[in-house]
Formats: structure tokens, C-alpha cells, sequence
């Protein structure tokens, strides 16, 4: 058994039914905190109950806005609500102990509002990380879509990263430990047989995609060709220079890409 | 009925350690309404969250407090493999209880040091902080601290425990035993200690479920809010947990709560040493929390349940790293207590609900 967390969505209209709920229902108080968001600050009051914790979710809130206390119901959250006031600007009206914006001695007003460079940079570096991983995925799935429509007999990519299969061995020698000698005998065969399987299959693979990189690029030169069978000859003797000056630039980049790894 | 007077107490006063100030409202001798203040040493460690990556504000969740490092430390990281979906050895877990534990004597038997020294018992302190440099001992060689120990990290620990290191503890807490019933003796069959203790800051069972309090505090009058009983972390391994309690709820109650509660821990590192299983102590950890995922726990601290809440951004910084210690969730029982009681008991009361400013203050 352990803690079970649980996130509720509610609405600001909805905290003195939710706190008189809570109330009702015997849920324990166990804190409210405030998170600053681009959009708002978001403030979680959390309940406990039974060993469940339950987080009421009071997003995007404005510091026009006005929250009603829960001291009412809840005495302990006297606290939190003047530091939420004191750190984060939000006004929440009717506490039963009302420090009025003194409760944290503090050198500037409502300090964990501001957004620090390093937190912008972070959140910016995330965000470009997260579009561009978005993009490649986006860029995979259109590529593997256009290769099925023109390879009706292809198999359909594999799940696995590099489409290996890879038996999994995890906790395998522990779950053997306790167990009758012929039995792991019998499981160790089963599980050699698989893993010859699953190289047969992976060699197959391999070749397989191989072949149909070859194909595709043989494919490609077939079609340039003809292209340049039909262009000026002066023109095509100059296409076939700029190709082969790229080939070779290409060759030594990955050259002085290899001797880089090598030091 | 006398005219009513408003006397400050702290934020620096002989009883307190830490700045706490406290508005007494008193007719004649009595205290009518207590009004905390906390607020002086506010230090934003929240907000460094934003620039220290999530394995190294580890660091600074453990500097929250010099006598709960060993907890914020563990329940930072406990957060953050929740959020990131990490999973830890066994063994790991099986040794944070057993530092976690140690913590707790520690903890425990300073308070009870720094009560004898407030009823004015000089001896009964100095006998108190003497066992503790015992605890303080085996930390310094199972760790290398005395205060902050920086074993932790996201993933499991990073020092291990080895057979001999387990046999000297055993060696040193059966000692300790020994000398702490001793100890205890004095602090609940003293009658110079129960004429300071019993019957006074009486908090009721309903009072106290209503003011949502936690810890010893809560305990002492009835309240089970021990969060080892939902079996996070390593506690899912004890055979039998029942928390100590005690129905009395006044301050007699709160020390016979921690009092008993040494002993308790204990029995709790003695079973762990004999079931902790061979392993790994840590598990890699690569990656960043996801944009947007928030995950939240609670760890029980010497002085009572702690809520941590994080929530990450995509990036190795944390956006919001929350910890909501004991001492901030019992400031209103605290205010409830003292209504009532009589001026010279309030240092009295005050101290047994162990009020720790600098978690409060992170």
C-alpha cells in the first residue's frame, strides 16, 4: 500500500462548496500552495483521506481575482493563505487570521511571480525540444506512410527503436534462483531457442532493409541518368562535376567525422 | 476580570531557538488569544529550484533543516522518482528507513533535551545530548556527516551499509536503549516534570482532527496522521507498524508519545537490519521530468507528516518544487492550545509541539 494521488479540476466559484464538502465528508487539510504559470497561477488545495491525497486544481487564476478563504471550514489553512497572499500576490479574502501582506518579511513584493532568465530559458529550451521532437515524429510517420503506399507488399515497421528485436533478461537469473533444476534447464532451452529466433529474424531484418535501400538508391541513379540522357551535354557534363565535387566532400566530412570519434 | 494586556513573545527569546513571535492577549495571568508569527528568515529555497537541476537541488532540500536533513532529503528524491517514474533497489529503500529512523532518535532526544532544559531540569538536558552525539556518531560513520549527510540522490543512495557497519549499530542502539529508559524514567515518573506537564495545553481528540494537525502533536491527543502507516517507501517492508498514541492530549501526553517513539524506531532499524536483502544500491537515472507532470507525497518527519509536490517543465530544472513542513500545519492547533493556559506554561507548551522555524521558513 502507499500514498494514492488523485488531481481534481475545479473553478474558482467552487471552493467554499468544495471546502464544505471536504469538511462534511471528514477529508484532512493538508496544505495549499500556488504554482506561476504563463497563463496564471495555479492553486492546489490538498485533502487527505483513508491514505488517498486529493489535489483540487484551481488553474489560471488572475490576480484580479478574488479567492474566498477556507478558514472557515479549515482553521490550519490560515497559513498558507497569507503566504500564497505574501508570495504570489493573489488576494484571498475573509481569513481568519489576516496578516495583510505581512506574514513573510520580504526584501521585494510577491517574489516567486517572477519569471528568472534561467527559469525562461529553461522553459524555452523545453519547449523548442518538445516542437522539435514533435516535427521528426510527425516528419517519421509521413515518411513511413509514403513508403507503404509505395511498397504495397512492405512489412510494417517494427516497434523497437532500431527494429531489432531484443529478448528481454531482466530479473531472469532471480526468478530462476528458487526454482527445480530440470525446470531451469527447461526454461534455459526455451529461452536459448528464442534468442536464435530472434537473431534469425533480426539478420532478415537487417539484409532486408539493406536490399531495399540499395534498390531505392540504384532507383535514384537509373532516374538521374535518364534525366541527363535528355539534357544539353555541356549541361549534363557540368551536373555530373557538381555531383561527384559533392560525393567527394561528403566522403571527407565523414572521414574527419570517424578520426573525431577516434580521438 | 482584569484589563487585557498584549505581551510579545520572540522572536528572540531564552525558550526559543528560533525566531517565533507569538501576540499574547493575557487577562491577569491567563492567556485569552495567541496569535503566531513566523516570517523573519524567509530564504525562497523554493524558488532556487529554478536554477539548480533536479539532482543537485537535493543539496538544497537537505539544508532545509539540520536536524530533518536526513527527511527533506529522502522525500525530495522520493517526489522526483515519483514524477520520472523510477523505480529503486530494494536495499535502498531498506536504508533510507533505517537513516530516516536514526533521525528520528536524534531528533527526538535533542527536543526532549531542549524541554528538560525549559522546565529548568539542567542535568536531564545534558544526559539527553549526550546520547544523541551517540546517534550522531553512527551517522558520522555511515555517512561521513553529523548534520547533513548528502547520501540520498534520485535513484537510490549513494553509500551502502556493510555487515560489520550493521553489527556496531546494533551494538550502539542496544546501548542506547539501555541508557534512554533511564532517561525516560525521569521525563514520565519525575514529579518535578509532571507538575510542568500533566494537564496543561490540553487539546482535545475533535480539536485536533478539526485543526488538521499532524505529528507527535496530533498523536498525543488520539489522531493517527502517521504517514509511515501508508507504507511509502521502504515502510511497505515492516511487518507490524502501530503508531505510538496517546488520548491524554495535553503536554505529558506529547513527550510520553516521543518519549515512546525512540524506542519504537529502534525496533523498527533493528528489524531492518536483520531483513535488508544483498543489491544494488541505485539505479541510473536519465532524462528529465516531462512538461506539465506533477506528482505529490508525504513523508513522516520526527515532527510530523511533510507534503513535497513537484512539477517539471521538459528541462532538467524543476518549474515548481513545494514542501509543506509539520511546524507550518500546527501553527493553528498551536493557537488553539495556548487560549487558555496560564503566561509561565506557554514556553512549556510551545516546546512540546516542537516547533521547527527553519523548515518553516525554507
Amino acid at each position: 500500500m502507499t500514498v494514492q494521488t488523485e488531481y481534481l479540476i475545479t473553478a474558482i466559484d467552487g471552493i467554499p462548496e468544495m471546502s464544505k464538502k471536504r469538511k462534511a465528508e471528514g477529508w484532512r487539510f493538508v496544505q495549499l500552495m500556488a504554482v506561476n504559470t504563463e497563463e496564471g497561477i495555479d492553486l492546489i488545495y490538498s485533502f487527505m483521506k483513508d491514505g488517498v491525497l486529493q489535489n483540487n486544481k484551481i488553474e489560471h487564476v488572475m490576480k484580479t481575482d478574488v479567492i474566498p478563504s477556507i478558514t472557515d471550514d479549515f482553521f490550519a489553512a490560515f497559513v498558507f493563505e497569507n503566504e500564497v497572499h505574501d508570495l504570489f500576490g493573489v488576494d484571498i479574502r475573509g481569513i481568519a487570521i489576516d496578516f495583510g501582506g505581512n506574514f513573510y518579511a520580504l526584501a521585494q513584493s510577491e517574489p516567486m511571480t517572477i519569471i528568472s532568465p534561467a527559469q525562461k530559458a529553461a522553459r524555452e529550451k523545453a519547449r523548442a525540444a518538445a516542437i522539435a521532437k514533435a516535427e521528426r515524429a510527425k516528419k517519421a510517420a509521413a515518411a513511413n506512410a509514403a513508403y507503404v503506399m509505395d511498397h504495397p507488399g512492405a512489412k510494417p515497421a517494427r516497434k523497437a527503436d532500431d527494429g531489432l528485436i531484443k529478448p528481454s533478461t531482466e530479473g531472469f537469473e532471480e526468478k530462476l534462483k528458487g526454482m527445480d533444476p530440470e525446470k531451469v534447464a527447461r526454461v534455459r532451452a526455451a529461452m536459448a531457442a528464442k534468442a536464435r529466433k530472434a537473431a534469425v529474424a533480426n539478420a532478415e531484418f537487417v539484409e532486408g532493409k539493406k536490399s531495399v535501400e540499395e534498390d531505392e538508391k540504384a532507383a535514384k541513379e537509373a532516374a538521374l541518368e535518364a534525366k541527363l540522357k535528355d539534357m544539353d551535354p555541356e549541361k549534363a557534363a557540368k551536373v555530373r562535376a557538381a555531383m561527384a565535387a559533392k560525393a567527394a566532400k561528403e566522403a571527407a566530412a565523414a572521414e574527419g567525422n570517424d578520426a573525431k570519434e577516434g580521438e | 476580570m482584569g484589563k487585557a494586556t498584549v505581551i510579545p513573545f520572540g522572536p528572540q527569546h531564552p525558550v526559543l531557538p528560533e525566531p517565533l513571535h507569538l501576540d499574547l492577549v493575557v487577562e491577569d495571568e491567563k492567556v485569552i488569544e495567541a496569535i503566531p508569527q513566523i516570517g523573519f528568515v524567509h530564504r525562497g529555497l523554493e524558488k532556487l529550484v529554478e536554477t539548480r537541476d533536479y539532482n543537485q537541488f537535493i543539496y538544497v532540500a537537505e539544508r532545509i533543516c539540520g536536524i530533518c536533513a536526513f527527511g527533506h532529503s529522502m522525500g525530495y528524491a522520493e517526489t522526483v522518482e515519483r514524477l520520472m517514474g523510477v523505480e529503486i533497489p530494494t536495499r535502498a529503500e531498506y536504508l533510507r528507513v533505517i537513516w530516516h529512523e536514526l533521525s528520528r532518535i536524534h531528533s527526538h532526544i535533542l527536543w526532549m533535551g531542549l524541554a528538560a532544559d525549559a522546565f529548568g531540569f539542567e542535568s536531564l538536558f545534558m544526559h539527553c545530548w549526550r546520547l544523541r552525539e551517540r546517534v550522531l556518531d553512527i551517522f558520522e560513520k555511515t555517512t561521513g556527516g553529523r548534520v547533513i549527510f548528502s547520501v540520498v540522490k534520485v535513484g537510490g543512495v549513494v553509500r551502502d551499509i556493510d555487515k560489520l557497519q550493521f553489527n556496531e549499530i546494533k551494538r550502539v542502539l542496544e546501548g542506547i536503549k539501555h541508557d534512554y529508559n533511564q532517561l525516560c524514567k525521569a521525563f514520565l515518573k519525575d514529579t518535578s516534570v509532571k507538575n510542568r506537564t500533566v494537564g496543561v495545553g490540553y487539546i482535545s481528540h475533535e480539536d485536533a482532527l478539526d485543526l488538521s494537525m499532524v505529528g507527535p502533536f496530533a498523536r498525543a491527543s488520539s489522531v493517527n496522521n502517521d504517514s509511515r502507516c501508508l507504507g511509502n517507501g521502504g515502510y511497505k517492508f515492516l511487518s507490524d507498524f502501530q503508531p505510538i498514541m496517546d488520548g491524554q492530549g495535553d503536554c505529558y501526553a506529547r513527550v510520553k508519545v516521543r518519549a515512546l517513539e525512540v524506542l519504537q524506531s529502534i525496533d523498527i532499524i533493528e528489524e531492518m537490519i536483520a531483513k535488508i536483502p544483498e543489491g544494488d544500491i541505485a539505479v541510473p537515472v536519465k532524462g528529465s521530468p516531462a512538461d506539465g507532470a506533477e506528482s505529490s507525497n508525504v513523508v513522516e518527519q520526527p515532527r510530523g507528516e511533510c507534503y513535497y509536490y513537484a512539477r517539471g517543465n521538459g528541462s532538467k530544472y524543476l518549474e515548481r518544487m513545494r514542501m509543506r513542513t509539520p511546524t507550518s500545519q500546527n501553527l493553528g492547533g498551536m493557537t488553539k492550545v495556548l487560549a487558555g493556559c496560564d503566561l509561565a506554561d506557554v514556553n512549556m507548551i510551545v516546546l512540546t509541539i516542537d516547533p521547527c522555524i527553519s523548515c518553516t521558513e525554507r
